[in-house]
């Protein structure tokens, strides 16, 4: 009984000090990160919809 | 025919947006926290494809210009001209995300590690590709110049994915399937199907605009009478098709 605890406690303390060292919150990076690359992209898309052939037959 | 083509670079973006909002769903709140980077790791939903998409990008580029040197022709000089330019885009804020994260994981916003600096020689070089394109006139030399810069250019590239491998660096190497969660591994699969849809949708558009525009500069000399009532000996729409 007494090693069973031991083991408990052992496995307790591992689990403490591998959350020890997580990065905490960083969802301001997160989000930054996302809406520079939709943004990037919709930006693009309108760009080339603004230089879009227009007028004729476009080759493909 | 036309109207096949749009309905089918829709469909593109169409299956692209609704891939991308699966995406961000799987990426912002399915797939679980990171060990020891917690929620910040999130980022590589998006980092990590856009950087596949500017190496593929490059990849698709440097065909179009061997190729070119092959056997010229406008849709080759065209697609390599659409490619780079896409790939500028996604490399370029594929940078900046990576940059983001380097924040809270790194300490700080940019090192000068190898994979950091070949990224960025990549960029400047496509960068440089894009500008000689618009500095000369001559649609043929234009061409055949950026052809020969495409392909020096490529050789960075290499070096860009090997960096982690050949040199010490910050940045981590890649991983497989094997040392990662199975549904952060699907979650970054069907964020990268998204930014591919994507990609070919903004090459296949930004392709119709040079061939529009390959199309108005060879036609031009032709339209201009000459002397004698000769006309141009310029470049002749079909002749490189």
């Amino acid at each position: 009984m007494t090693s069973l605890l031991l083991v408990a406690q052992v496995t307790a303390d591992a689990a403490a000090r591998v959350g020890e060292g997580r990065i905490q919150g960083g969802w301001g990076y997160v989000a930054a990160s996302y809406a520079i690359a939709y943004g990037a992209m919709a930006a693009y898309a309108v760009s080339l919809w603004l230089r879009r052939p227009r007028g004729g037959k476009s080759e493909e | 025919m036309n109207d096949k083509y749009r309905a089918l670079r829709n469909g593109l973006a169409v299956l692209g947006v609704l891939t991308l909002a699966v995406g961000a769903y799987m990426g912002l709140s399915w797939a679980p926290a990171e060990r020891e980077m917690g929620e910040v790791y999130r980022i590589i939903y998006v980092h990590v494809p856009a950087m596949w998409m500017a190496l593929l990008a490059v990849t698709l580029n440097l065909v179009c210009c061997i190729s070119y040197l092959f056997k010229a022709s406008w849709g080759k000089d065209a697609l390599a001209e659409a490619s780079a330019e896409v790939a500028v885009l996604f490399g370029g804020f594929g940078l900046v995300l990576g940059s983001i994260w380097a924040k809270p994981t790194w300490g700080v916003w940019w090192d000068w590690d190898p994979r950091l600096t070949s990224m960025s020689v990549m960029l400047v070089a496509y960068l440089g590709y894009l500008a000689m394109r618009k500095f000369v006139e001559d649609p043929e030399k234009r061409a055949v110049w950026s052809a020969v810069v495409g392909i020096i250019a490529y050789v960075d590239i290499p070096i860009v994915w090997f960096s982690v491998k050949w040199w010490r660096t910050l940045h981590q190497v890649q991983s497989t399937p094997k040392t990662v969660d199975a549904d952060m591994t699907l979650a970054l699969r069907v964020n990268a199907f998204a930014f591919l849809f994507l990609m070919a949708f903004f090459v296949w558009n930004r392709y119709r605009i040079a061939r529009a525009q390959r199309a108005a500069e060879v036609a031009l000399p032709e339209a201009l009478p000459t002397s004698a009532g000769h006309t141009s000996t310029g470049p002749v729409p079909g002749v490189l098709s």
